[in-house]
């Protein structure tokens, strides 16, 4: 026994095997035990295949096939057969994924179509008539994909199209508009201009029925006489009819009609490419073009309204380049795709994908990661796996102006939403995708592949939003990953024993499950007979959380099963154990980044327990004199209370009028006319057109008394007599009394 | 995509315009006619607004009031009796980009034009409607009108009017779509002020009733109401008309009301005296028909040719089909 263990935990800490008694694990197809319920996909309800639908807006993009199922069946299974309906379409449902295994592809119609066709062959009426019912009611139809190395690519593809589509709808409906309005004002002008009026041009436009009918020379005679001569400036003549070949040449929207008038050579851009340096090649060389379109728009939209002034505005247009465009005026032109492979990202295309990043330019990228195990050409002293997803994706996030979003595969669909997020978003974005399709490494399909690098931190998800606010919390998102708050995910697992009795038992999944799904590293592991099973072989997970000193006596072991669903322990060399320390590691900064643990949060958190039980203690001290706790609240200063508006209000500074002059409440005048009726020299309006006294010696007394009796609404005051010899002055005095 | 460039440039070289930028003329208002007042109100708030005049546009019908959009130095419409309502909504309906005020009377609005207000209610397009409502026919020299008291002597009921008087504010409430009340009285220009500005800035049909004195006619109708500031119920509220202190001080009949409570609406709008002046609904969420229409559809050649093709073709005699029609039956 003791030799056993030795011989084990040489293998655990020089990754050789000594003796007899561990197994080499290739060729046994081991895999971790959780698998144990994934073997066949197509028995499954889950996300995948996903419909990337046609014609679709916001994030009904792309939809997943259970979904569309659920959707019809809430549809058509309403009545007594509900439920035999919805039992056939499950089964449709199921026939469309063992299509897609089977290697098919197309649209949502075809393949249903198929599926419904093979069950319909071995099935009975009532089966057909499920399925007649149901195509009927299938609204839905786009390319299905199934998590594959081509997903991703086709996805994001999907989303930037109808991202896009939105934009060029939005383009054309501003470039008719733009182009009517700009036609129109040359139009008017035509039709105003000596040729537009002449004899032969009335004549044509009334068409050739009733050309006999009129005398086409007397209206021309008459239209030419009545109009108004002024015709358009021939500088801005020119300046419409160049903006009007702008607009109507532009490369960066395809108008309707526009492909049959043109000649091949002219098409519209393309803004999809495979390598970063294509994209920014063409990036710059369109930049030219992208200045003129914009100042045309911008031009036009004065013109129209014709604000367009050739003293203020020449100049500054002229001056008008790169640096007049900001991200506003950039956000209407296409963005750029590039879709590249990890494996391409190197040398000059890094340089290049840096240059978009650091630049800022509305360049969306997908990366995708075909393989996270690879060995890289530094050898095998560091393990490092997926090293070039992590470089990227903090290369991305250092720059703070990149949105980042990084996921599986197997997790696009759940992050749809940040998808289109991520290329409405004004700058540059990067989709560091792993996909899952390792090739032969390994004989998992590629969901569960990409499902288990996120499961196990390898490849955490996580999305880093620039446009979502200012700081870290509102910028970075981790909550996509399962069980985000641990170092590793837990998950309950049961097996039966010898004597057939359950044993529960919760199970982590890390790096080193994952790992052991790739043949590549079989050699890392090793299987332990059931007969040398000892207490000495605990699971990785109890292994990774101890610290590294007390576990020399410990070997760390890994539940696998095989094909038939036996179990196996498998111990691990201390290499990977080391390597998936090294990957929690990572994500506790990715933790902290998320604002979950984070250690200045934390450490603030314990400062301010202690003062605050510090203070609990000095007042638990200083407690026993009960005056002490009182009057905590002390009557606040007199509140200003609901009604403020109604009360007087003091602060005013209300001018007082002597009686002795004359003056009118300007703020009540209604404008009526009647004082400046009277005397417009000694009563004026104001810039708002109340009136008031403007000169009292421009008028007599009498005039200031019969200006307040005849005042609708007796604001005029008129003072005393400011001339004593002012004949009737006694009468008038009497009479200006009610108005002092 | 808005135009950023051009918004900036627009906001650089933004003209700024004085009262006397939307002055047209000497009114021919009565001296002493409220007319005045309101025409005041509704110059400095298009200055205040920084209005473009070509950008705005004042219909009207026929009657006093209706003499309007000749006062102002905008686009005008002096429509016929009661249609100015139809106007202003083909206005809007083609050029969405407009301000556009309606100013109707009591008559214009209430006789014979009562059928477009009620269907204008429906349709809540954003339009400013102005009812001066002077309660008599002052341009054809006093007649009764339908929101005349009654009682009310004039040439058309030397013994007094027979019928009560219609209230145009209650109308208003119980037509399906409203979406802004408000009542002003002429003699307190400010409230007329905050309160048009208030319906300026509403999305929808707003409708101001102007209680307005007609000093040639009707002297002395609303002395009472004008020399009692306690017979003027201010309605104030956050969401509504904010009363400033001085006027607070005049004005001490007030009274908390929120504009987003209908049926409280409707009780303030029966209460005749004392005279409740302020907003007394708004709802910014009732659909607006231009939008519902989606107005502003770009007019290029080949749509107007293929309208007006369609509406030719409704009267077009097929020289085929008549000749079948007219064949003998043999």
């Amino acid at each position: 026994m003791h030799s056993e263990l030795q011989a084990q935990l040489a293998f655990h800490l020089t990754g050789n095997r000594p003796g007899a008694g561990l197994e080499v694990v290739a060729g046994l197809g081991l895999h971790p035990a959780l698998f144990a319920g994934y073997r066949d996909l197509t028995k499954l309800r889950y996300d995948f295949p996903l419909v990337l639908v046609q014609n679709a807006t916001d994030r009904g993009f792309v939809q997943c096939l259970s979904a569309i199922v659920d959707g019809v069946v809430h549809e058509i299974a309403q009545g007594d057969d509900g439920e035999r309906l919805t039992r056939h379409l499950l089964r449709l449902e199921q026939e469309i994924r063992v299509l897609m295994a089977e290697g098919a592809s197309g649209a949502l119609s075809a393949l249903w179509e198929k599926a419904a066709g093979r069950l319909a062959a071995r099935g009975d009426d009532l089966l057909k008539d499920s399925l007649n019912r149901a195509s009927t009611a299938l609204k839905i139809d786009g390319k299905v994909v199934d998590c594959s190395s081509s997903m991703p690519a086709d996805l994001i593809n999907h989303a930037w199209a109808s991202v896009q589509e939105k934009k060029a709808s939005k383009f054309r409906e501003d470039l008719a508009r733009l182009t009517q309005k700009l036609s129109d004002i040359l139009q008017v002008d035509r039709v105003r201009s000596k040729a537009g009026q002449s004899a032969e041009s009335l004549k044509a436009s009334v068409g050739a029925s009733h050309g006999e009918d009129f005398d086409f020379q007397t209206m021309s005679r008459l239209l030419t006489k009545s109009s108004p001569k002024a015709t358009l400036p021939e500088s801005r003549r020119r300046r419409i009819e160049s903006l009007l070949s702008v607009l109507k040449s532009q490369r960066f929207f395809a108008v309707q009609g526009s492909v049959d008038k043109r000649g091949a050579g002219e098409k519209t851009h393309s803004f999809v490419f495979e390598q970063c340096t294509a994209a920014l090649a063409a990036y710059r060389e369109r930049m030219p073009e992208a200045i003129e379109l914009a100042k045309a728009v911008a031009i036009a939209g004065l013109e129209i309204e014709g604000e367009y002034n050739e003293a203020k505005h020449d100049a500054f247009f002229k001056e008008f380049d790169a640096a007049g465009l900001d991200e506003r005026d950039l956000a209407m032109f296409p963005d750029y795709l590039v879709l590249i492979s990890a494996e391409k990202l190197q040398g000059v295309e890094n340089d290049k994908l840096m240059e978009v990043f650091s630049a800022g330019l509305p360049v969306k990228i997908l990366v995708q990661t075909d393989d996270l195990l690879e060995a890289l050409p530094a050898g095998d002293a560091h393990l490092a796996i997926g090293v070039r997803s992590k470089q990227l994706a903090s290369m991305a996030l250092g720059l703070n102006e990149v949105y980042v979003l990084q996921s599986s595969g197997s997790n696009l669909f759940q992050f749809r939403d940040r998808i289109l997020k991520g290329i409405a978003y004004a700058g540059p974005a990067l989709f560091s995708v792993f996909s899952g399709s390792t090739g032969k490494a390994a004989d998992l399909p590629p969901y569960l592949t990409a499902a288990a690098a996120m499961e196990s931190r390898v490849f955490p998800a996580f999305t880093y939003d620039p446009s979502a606010g200012a700081d870290w919390a509102s910028r970075f998102y981790l909550e996509g990953n399962p069980q985000v708050d641990r170092d590793w995910p837990v998950q309950s697992f049961a097996y039966e024993d010898a004597e057939l009795q359950k044993i529960p038992q919760d199970l982590v999944f890390t790096l080193v499950d994952f790992v052991a799904c790739d043949q590549r590293y079989a050699r890392h592991f090793a299987r332990v007979p059931q007969a040398k099973w000892n207490a000495s072989m605990v699971p990785v997970g109890e292994c990774l959380a101890g610290d590294t000193q007390s576990l020399s006596e410990k070997i760390p072991c890994l539940l696998m099963v095989d094909r038939d669903d036996v179990l196996h322990k498998v111990i691990v060399d201390d290499k990977l154990i080391q390597e998936a320390r090294r990957c929690r590691e990572m994500w506790h900064s990715l933790q902290e980044l998320g604002g979950i643990h984070n250690s200045h949060a934390e450490r603030l958190l314990a400062r301010e327990r202690k003062v605050w039980e510090e203070r609990q203690q000095h007042e638990v001290a200083v407690a026993p004199k009960p005056a002490a706790a009182a009057p905590a609240a002390t009557p606040a200063a007199p509140v200003a209370t609901a009604d403020a508006a109604a009360m007087p209000a003091p602060a005013e500074p209300e001018q007082e009028k002597s009686s002795d002059e004359p003056y009118i409440e300007t703020p009540r005048c209604t404008s009526c006319d009647e004082c400046t009726q009277i005397n417009n020299v000694m009563f004026g309006y104001d810039a708002n057109k109340q009136a008031s006294v403007v000169n009292p010696d421009a008028g007599t007394y009498r005039q200031l008394v019969e200006a307040a009796e005849s005042c609708q609404v007796s604001i005029i005051h008129p003072g005393k007599p400011r001339n004593p010899n002012e004949a009737g002055l006694e009468e008038l005095i009497k009479r200006a009394e009610p108005f002092l | 995509m808005t135009m950023t460039a051009t918004q900036c440039l627009l906001q650089m070289y933004d003209e700024h315009y004085d009262l006397e930028d939307y002055q047209s003329g000497v009114p021919r208002w009565c001296t002493g006619c409220g007319d005045n007042a309101i025409l005041a109100a509704v110059q400095r708030l298009c200055r205040d607004e920084n209005l473009r005049p070509e950008k705005t546009a004042f219909i009207s019908g026929i009657g006093c009031s209706s003499r309007f959009p000749h006062y102002m130095k905008t686009y005008g419409f002096h429509g016929i009796h009661g249609r100015a309502l139809p106007i202003a909504e083909g206005v809007k309906m083609a050029r969405p980009d407009l301000h556009v005020f309606v100013n109707t009377g009591d008559g214009d609005c209430c006789s014979i034009g009562a059928a477009h207000w009620i269907h204008a209610i429906r349709y809540n397009m954003n339009l400013t409607l102005m009812l001066h409502d002077n309660q008599i026919y002052g341009l054809t020299k006093m007649q009764a009108s339908p929101t005349s008291p009654l009682g009310t002597k004039s040439n058309t009921t030397p013994r007094g009017s027979y019928l009560e008087a219609l209230n145009p504010l209650s109308v208003t409430l119980g037509v399906q779509n409203v979406s802004f009340v408000a009542q002003a009285v002429d003699w307190i220009p400010e409230m007329l002020y905050d309160i048009i500005k208030a319906a300026y800035h509403h999305k929808g049909f707003s409708f101001i009733r102007i209680v307005q004195r007609c000093p040639e006619w009707l002297p002395e109708m609303f002395e009472p109401w004008m020399h009692d500031p306690n017979r003027i119920l201010v309605l104030n509220h956050e969401n509504g008309l904010q009363v400033s202190a001085s006027l607070a001080k005049v004005y001490k009949n007030q009274q908390a009301h929120d504009p987003s409570d209908l049926n409280r609406a409707r009780e303030i709008a029966s209460n005749l005296d004392p005279i409740p002046v302020g907003i007394l609904y708004r709802n910014p969420d009732v659909p607006r028909y231009e939008e519902v229409r989606h107005a502003g559809q770009m007019r290029s050649t080949d749509l107007i040719e293929k309208g007006l093709n369609a509406e030719f073709d409704k009267f077009t005699v097929w020289p085929q089909e008549t000749e079948a029609q007219t064949q003998p039956v043999m």
